[in-house]
């Protein structure tokens, strides 16, 4: 197996004299240098850049002979290499071929599909260095650019297991030509990162209001293409994230936005956020499936398949009606005059109120919602109460995210923490509560359409799953909302809001 | 990580053979392979160009003075890794009869690679022993390459009754047809008489060809200097067979809704 080492370049990152490399090694080697071949290299990332956050490097190189998958990272002992054929990208990590990269790669890409984030071509030549037996005792790799690009030409010495010494001789004996180990370039297109704007509590509101508003913006942005040509569900589901975060400031700040805002934009976004949802409703299915057939105890996980094949099909018809929209006139003018009423309200002059100001009159009114829905839900209360009380949960967060810039960071961190608690109670009845009626819905449609009876009973337990589920919820409720109103949550949420 | 040993009690049927190609083709497919010679003839290091020694010995090893770790070559091969034979492995029954758990012993030894590699072979010498026996506990899989000869599925059955004999969880025993010549009579006589009933015989037969025999002149895997030969097809469809299946991909979380 190889163990790669830092690189070596000549002093001045000129060409590397295959010649000269020969000679010096010749001196304790048999050397065999290879052909040149030309290596496509594609560096491959989630949208989201998640193997890099793990420390994973994916290579798909490609030459006109073979084709492999190269994985190095530091959980990994070494470098893996898996021969491939015809892999095109983008990809889910679950359907690459199997092999130990696969099973490195999948649970850390998870739904997201793997990217092509960078590519270049190069040109390698392998040396092969051989002791007395002809056993091949190290490797080296001379990597050039190609064409007119001024990158440099490096030579990287690969140890192998058991041969470490004769590397070290190797590698010994370039330094003594001069080569000096290679500088690390800069990590191309890393891919979207999240940052906290800085902006003074003094600022005015509309100031902060519209830099959120275009980060927003630039999400949805860059989300649209890969939402367009479904290349995971992801995609949409950050679109989707981003409009409605747009749809909360916009309605966080009426007090201080210009009446258009609310007339015009506010059911601009609204209708947006209709057209998205149809899909996601049936990928939420789609990706929760393999849960449900767990929960399955009489049925069989495959008497779901024709539910699996039912949703998909919707799901085709749905997506052709999402991307008309995206796609529509009406879509292309919303971008475009949103891009510029955002300039209009950077541009505005208006002072008053300040962006700390408007951060507390919003996170207490937010919070009192929250407090006085949340006080009256009883065990008898209706589900459209809890869902009630789910959206003021809301409200709260967006209020806690929109104004992070000119909030105590830590008190904030908190006070997400501890109603995130609740959200994941108030999430689960409303979910099941949501899934529940579907379910009915999609057996009702099968039904018309001859499914088996296994199929509609196999649903059938997942509606009682689902049921069960909703009623631990709601259990649950009434510890999350006390720990969430406890004396120290209270004075914390209460500081947030302005009252010190 | 799956331990496979190649093993038959008669000689000269074709376990080196099997074990350095299907070794070579499991690292081809990206797993991190090791092949372990344990037979003191070091033909499967040979075959690799690894000069057949270990400091101190198989002593050192058993004795765990030196860590398996230290004694393992690269092959010249990606994904795939020696450790070598050794002469002194001759005496490795002595050296297992002197340690406490002295047929288990392998097992615990190649415990300490257990990250490192997906896959490791054993490439057994032809005996019962307690080398044997050690290979027995620390395999998941043994592969036995039957000569189609009377001799040797009367040996076969004596080989099925010590594994039977041997532990509570033997491992799976995999049988198939090696050295195999079609057009001699009794050769496919035996090969279509052979009961499948109690063991699992692979339907891959490994033919007598003369490219198997070329591997110690190339010093290499038949797939590697001969892709396109019978033989390397040969070995592919077996490892196709026999090859342990990984684990499904981790299952899909998903997130219902943005906060």
């Amino acid at each position: 197996m190889l163990t790669p080492v830092p690189a070596l370049q000549a002093p001045d990152g000129s060409h590397l004299d295959l010649d000269a490399l020969v000679d010096a090694l010749s001196s304790d080697f048999a050397v065999s240098a290879g052909g040149k071949r030309l290596v496509h290299r594609t560096r491959l990332d989630t949208f989201d850049g998640r193997l890099r956050a793990a420390g994973l490097t994916l290579q798909h190189e490609t030459t006109a002979s073979t084709e492999r998958l190269v994985l190095s990272g530091p959980d990994v002992a070494s470098t893996i290499v898996a021969h491939v054929t015809d892999l095109g990208w983008p990809a889910l990590a679950g359907a690459l071929p199997d092999s130990p990269v696969r099973d490195a790669v999948a649970p850390v890409a998870d739904i997201r599909a793997l990217l092509v984030v960078a590519d270049q071509r190069r040109r390698v030549r392998r040396l092969e260095l051989r002791n007395k037996d002809e056993k091949t005792v190290a490797r080296l790799e001379l990597d050039e650019p190609t064409g007119a690009s001024t990158d440099a030409a490096v030579v990287t010495v690969h140890a192998l297991r058991g041969y470490e010494d004769q590397a070290r001789r190797a590698t010994r004996l370039l330094t003594g030509l001069g080569l000096r180990p290679a500088e690390e370039g800069g990590e191309p297109d890393s891919g979207p990162e999240e940052s906290t704007p800085t902006i003074e509590r003094d600022a005015p509101a509309t100031k902060l209001i519209a830099m959120e508003l275009g980060e927003f913006l630039s999400a949805m942005r860059e989300n649209l293409p890969g939402l367009l040509d479904d290349v995971d569900t992801e995609f949409l589901h950050d679109f989707r994230v981003a409009v409605r975060r747009t749809r909360s400031t916009l309605k966080l700040g009426r007090p201080v936005l210009p009446p258009d805002m609310q007339s015009r934009w506010e059911p601009a976004f609204k209708w947006l956020g209709d057209v998205t949802t149809p899909v996601r409703d049936l990928d939420v299915y789609e990706l929760e499936l393999p849960t449900m057939s767990g929960w399955l105890v009489g049925a069989d996980a495959g008497d779901l398949q024709p539910f699996a094949a039912h949703l998909r099909r919707r799901r085709a018809v749905q997506r052709r009606a999402l991307v008309r929209g995206l796609r529509s006139v009406r879509y292309q003018r919303l971008d475009a005059g949103w891009e510029q009423a955002l300039a209009e309200l950077a541009a505005s002059e208006d002072e008053q109120p300040s962006a700390g100001e408007l951060a507390d009159r919003s996170i207490s009114k937010a919070y009192r919602r929250v407090v006085r829905d949340g006080a009256a839900i009883s065990a008898s209360s209706p589900a459209e109460d809890l869902h009630g009380l789910r959206k003021r949960c809301k409200e709260l967060r967006y209020a806690l995210e929109v104004f992070a810039p000119v909030i105590d960071k830590d008190s904030r961190k908190t006070a997400i923490a501890d109603l995130k608690d609740l959200q994941d109670v108030l999430g689960r009845f409303q979910d099941s509560e949501v899934q529940r009626h579907s379910l009915r819905e999609f057996a009702e449609e099968m039904m018309a359409a001859g499914t088996p009876a296994q199929v509609v009973l196999a649903m059938g337990e997942l509606v009682g799953h689902l049921d069960a589920e909703q009623d631990r919820a709601r259990e649950d409720f009434e510890g999350a909302f006390a720990r969430f109103v406890r004396p120290s949550s209270d004075r914390r949420m209460r500081e947030l809001g302005g009252r010190r | 990580m799956k331990v496979l040993a190649t093993y038959n009690i008669k000689g000269g049927v074709g376990k080196t053979s099997t074990a350095v190609n299907l070794a070579y083709l499991a690292a081809r497919e990206g797993r991190r392979t090791l092949l372990w010679d344990l037979d003191p003839q070091a033909a499967a290091t040979f075959l690799f160009r690894v000069r057949p020694r270990v400091k101190g010995g198989g002593r050192a090893l058993v004795t765990r003075k030196r860590p398996l770790e230290a004694a393992i070559k690269a092959t010249d091969f990606e994904n795939l890794d020696l450790l070598p034979a050794d002469f002194s492995y001759r005496n490795m029954d002595l050296e297992l009869d002197d340690t406490k758990k002295r047929t288990t012993r392998l097992s615990q030894l190649l415990r300490s690679v257990d990250d490192d590699y997906d896959i490791v072979f054993l490439d057994c010498p032809p005996s019962i022993s307690l080398v044997s026996e050690n290979v027995l506990h620390a395999s998941d899989t043994l592969l036995v390459p039957l000569i189609p000869a009377t001799l040797s599925l009367r040996t076969f059955g004596q080989l099925t009754r010590f594994v039977a004999d041997s532990q509570e969880n033997p491992p799976e025993v995999v049988a198939f047809f090696s050295m195999a010549d079609r057009r001699k009579r009794l050769h496919r006589d035996v090969i279509d008489a052979i009961s499948r009933e109690h063991t699992r015989i692979a339907d891959t037969v490994v033919p007598s060809l003369s490219i198997i025999e070329q591997m110690a002149e190339h010093r290499a895997p038949v797939p590697a200097f001969a892709p396109t030969s019978r033989a390397a097809r040969c070995y592919e469809q077996l490892w196709a067979e026999v090859r342990p299946r990984a684990p499904e991909a981790a299952g899909h979380q998903s997130d219902r809704s943005a906060p």
